[in-house]
């Protein structure tokens, strides 16, 4: 641990002086940027909501029997995501791996964005959604209650705590940082963040407070974004339709969903050292152990992939041959799915060579690549497998309509804005687990601790 | 109300070799830094507690509790059959408490944390900004009229840049 | 004292039953003979007006929006003049461990003392998880508030009500008719006969292929045709134990049944 370490010697003023640069200096890019996805959020998904809502959910191209088709494969999607910053944060801290510091805070606020937009989600799809408090828990005096048998409670259940939790972590990790924030800035700024940073002194009692508390953050999350996916998937796993009702969809998601995360973590990153000019803080070692955590993932996929397919096949039943058979080949969903096959395990397979790793360009496009096929994947499971549930006379067809592809797209702006924001109102590069990793000065012997 | 002396260290080993030897003489000794310090000042200040453990124990256990006693609770409350199920069904039932009580747990944490650090408090306490950037700082208390130069020259003798006399308010 | 836990050890055996009910009041089952089956759809017609079931047009139905709680489905195989047809009519099933029961978050869905599965109306959020669990693809969902052109709105059944958009339904047996018969039954004090009760798909039958009845009473006509040798019910391995039994057809040419 003492020799690799990932950040060259910085003083330590430099790191507070840089975080408070990229909070308070703002180039005219960030600004066409944040207006663009503003822009979208309210002309992508604010208007064609408004529609649905007004005229009924006949606008999108669901039908008997594809009820569920795009939007809940985006809401699996953005959760997937969501796993990005709970894998680095928790699961990296666990395992006391040195690379993870400069780049967990920006993972972490990608987590609770993603879990905000896949929560839009589960609104949009939803028939009536002005009614949707009724999914909540509360007393009445109707005698109504909830069914907490059904996997959509799980849901609610599931994501709300994982909300609640990955805010609480992003917070509770930041409380330091805030208070450095707060000693160099002035104005409104200084007011919000004196009252965030909850008057933090850095005593050596309130160190030892948030050393021990931190590890029980990582050690609840874990288990939780586990069991959040797992959940998520028995949405689909716990009904007898043929494409879905399989065994290995809880495994299947939440290693897709570690997938899908590391992958949206090394596109952000690309885009954030490059934006923020923090390339000194987030170097190319870091995307070397990306990488190599990439590959990891990617080889894993495939297998359950294979497993999917391989059981789906031995087991002969005509549904499930069916299924299966829409889905790898019948166009146009054959084309999406070898996409897939390449795009996630082909072309991460190149992470191999260390020179791919190291290198800026071919990681983005590798990542790219690695999302645009997680997507693919979760809209081939809806999409292929509802369409060809039992009775072959009910079979058919599910294409998404224009205000369902407007709304995914209105989803991606909303993540963008809220990553903009987050970028400029927060520090996205922890300030003392740098200094950590930069390492204590010691006059007499040098070295970490 | 006296003042206290904090001294500002550029090196760890130098001010946990003053805080060490003022502890020993006597005097209140805190440190301020800006990354934490854990192994390195156990063996100057002492061995710390961990309380917070307590209060994550007790929040799994009570959020796990609530969730059987909420899942189960109101299933018999408001009966309805479906599915061919039964009303008290152990898959959910572990499910949700499985859900509250990490989430209840993490209250607990937290809770545990504000009230074990003393945290948020506003008002407004000994503070020297440079303590959060690369400085290390000394606050030592509870000194008497007569000893801040000798305390002062103990801080300065293990190599302090500055020593700052701040009121307490 | 010994009472009282003799009184929570009833309640803990009742909680713990799969299914809760002991017994069902009457368990109402639909017997479909698809030998008398001649696909004429009086049935789905008949549906359409007792149950207020809106028109969705040529575009709805390109759509697959199609409204029909119960349909007939047709196979048809092999050339002229060697054709065979098979018709078939798929209402809701009515499984007593119906898998769309459990998906529903706002128990909008749940299975009452008859042995129904019912579907409240003011209830659903519009989860689509119960029709994405239907095996049998029988649940239809009100994509558009549907309001019937004049004057058809005059033909509206007025013992059942109008769903507005966003809410889910399915066949209910005709429920209405079933709770007339038994307010009836109960205020002269006795239990309803057989053939007291007919939905609106059994009444309107010209070759008397459906017939609903009471599975309890030995003696209905469904029992008696439930015996049937020619009995199975449709996706019997899928264990949802639907209320919906259908009797194989004798093809003409000396085969046995129509599979």
């Amino acid at each position: 641990m003492g020799s690799d370490r990932t950040i060259e010697q910085i003083p330590y003023e430099d790191v507070n002086a840089d975080v408070v640069r990229t909070m308070t200096e703002t180039g005219r890019l960030y600004y066409i940027f944040l207006f663009l996805s503003m822009a979208g959020v309210v002309v992508l998904w604010g208007l064609p909501w408004a529609y649905q809502i007004y005229t009924g959910q006949g606008v999108t191209g669901l039908q008997t029997p594809a009820f569920w088709g795009i939007y809940l494969a985006n809401f699996i999607f953005w959760i997937g995501i969501s796993h990005s910053g709970t894998l680095l944060s928790a699961i990296l801290f666990i395992t006391q791996t040195p690379w993870r510091r400069s780049i967990y805070r920006s993972a972490e606020a990608m987590t609770f964005f993603s879990v905000m937009t896949a929560s839009i989600f589960v609104f949009v799809h939803m028939g009536r959604p002005w009614n949707f408090y009724w999914t909540v828990p509360y007393p009445n005096q109707r005698g109504l209650w909830l069914n907490f048998m059904s996997p959509l409670m799980f849901d609610v259940f599931a994501i709300s705590t994982y909300a609640t939790s990955s805010m609480i972590f992003l917070y509770f990790g930041s409380i330091p940082d805030l208070a450095a924030v707060r000693d160099r800035v002035k104005g409104w700024r200084k007011e919000v963040y004196t009252i965030l940073s909850l008057g933090w002194r850095g005593t050596d009692a309130e160190w030892h407070w948030l050393t021990k508390a931190y590890p029980f953050f990582a050690v609840f999350i874990i288990p939780l974004a586990v069991s959040v996916h797992s959940i998520v998937s028995w949405d689909f796993a716990l009904s007898k339709v043929p494409g879905l009702s399989k065994t290995i969809f809880a495994p299947y998601f939440v290693v897709g969903a570690i997938y899908s995360g590391s992958a949206g973590i090394v596109t952000l990153m690309i885009f954030l050292r490059r934006g923020l000019k923090i390339e000194k803080y987030i170097t190319k070692t870091h995307f070397d152990k990306l990488g190599m955590l990439l590959v990891v993932m990617s080889l894993i996929w495939s297998y359950i992939n294979v497993v999917e397919v391989f059981t789906g096949w031995y087991a002969d039943t005509s549904f499930e041959t069916e299924s299966l058979r829409y889905r790898m080949f019948t166009p146009p969903f054959s084309y999406m799915y070898w996409l897939m096959i390449f795009t996630n395990t082909v072309m991460p397979l190149f992470l191999i060579f260390r020179k791919v790793r190291r290198s800026m360009a071919p990681a983005l496009i590798i990542s790219l690549g690695i999302n645009v096929g997680m997507w693919i994947e979760r809209y081939l499971i809806i999409a292929t497998s509802l369409p060809r549930k039992f009775h072959p006379y009910m079979w058919n067809d599910y294409i998404p309509s224009l205000v369902e592809v407007s709304i995914t797209l209105g989803s991606f702006c909303f993540f963008t804005m809220m990553f903009l924001m987050f970028v400029k109102l927060w520090p996205s590069v922890s300030i003392y687990e740098v200094k950590e990793d930069i390492g204590i000065p010691f006059r007499r012997k040098k070295g970490h601790h | 109300m006296n003042p206290v002396l904090l001294g500002l260290y550029k090196y760890v080993d130098d001010m946990i070799d003053a805080a060490g030897r003022l502890r020993d003489s006597g005097y209140e000794v805190s440190i301020l830094s800006p990354i934490p310090l854990g192994h390195e000042i156990e063996e100057a200040l002492g061995e710390p507690k961990n309380h917070i453990r307590y209060f994550t124990f007790a929040g799994a256990i009570c959020g796990f509790l609530f969730g059987i006693i909420f899942t189960l609770g109101t299933a018999a409350m408001y009966v309805l059959p479906r599915g061919g199920r039964p009303i008290f069904s152990a898959t959910p039932t572990l499910l949700i408490s499985y859900e509250t009580s990490i989430l209840i747990g993490v209250f607990f944490t937290l809770i545990g944390f504000f009230l074990m650090a003393r945290l948020p408090y506003y008002k407004k306490r000994v503070y020297d900004p440079e303590v959060n950037v690369d400085s290390f700082g000394l606050l030592v208390d509870g000194i008497r009229e007569d000893k801040y130069g000798e305390v002062e020259r103990v801080l300065k003798e293990h190599g302090a840049k500055e020593v700052k006399r701040l009121e307490k308010e | 004292m010994s009472s009282i836990f003799k009184r929570i050890k009833d309640k803990l055996a009742d909680y713990r039953r799969p299914g809760y009910y002991k017994e069902f009041d009457y368990h109402w089952a639909i017997v479909v003979d698809i030998d008398r089956c001649n696909g004429c759809e009086a049935c789905v017609v008949a549906c359409y007006a007792e149950n207020n079931i809106p028109v969705v047009g040529k575009k709805g139905c390109d759509d697959a929006r199609i409204f029909n709680w119960i349909r007939i489905e047709k196979y048809i195989e092999g050339e002229y003049p060697d054709v065979r047809v098979k018709f078939i009519p798929i209402m809701c099933q009515q499984c007593d461990r119906a898998p769309c029961e459990i998906g529903c978050p706002v128990y909008a869905t749940y299975h009452n003392q008859d042995g129904l599965n019912v579907q409240v109306y003011n209830r659903c959020v519009g989860t689509f998880t119960c029709a994405t669990y239907c095996p049998y693809d029988v649940r239809r969902f009100n994509w558009f508030t549907y309001k019937p052109d004049k004057p058809l709105d005059e033909q509206l059944n007025p013992d059942v009500t109008v769903r507005e958009m966003g809410v889910m339904e399915k066949c209910t047996f005709c429920i209405q008719r079933i709770r007339y018969a038994k307010d009836a039954a109960k205020d002269e004090e006795r239990r309803v006969r057989d053939g007291e009760i007919k939905p609106a798909c059994v009444q309107s039958c010209p070759t008397g292929a459906l017939t609903f009845g009471d599975l309890k009473d030995q003696n209905s006509e469904v029992s008696r045709l439930a015996r049937s040798r020619r009995r199975y019910r449709v996706f019997e391995e899928l264990n949802a134990d639907p209320s919906v039994i259908y009797l194989k057809r004798v093809m003409g040419n000396g085969k046995r049944s129509h599979d």
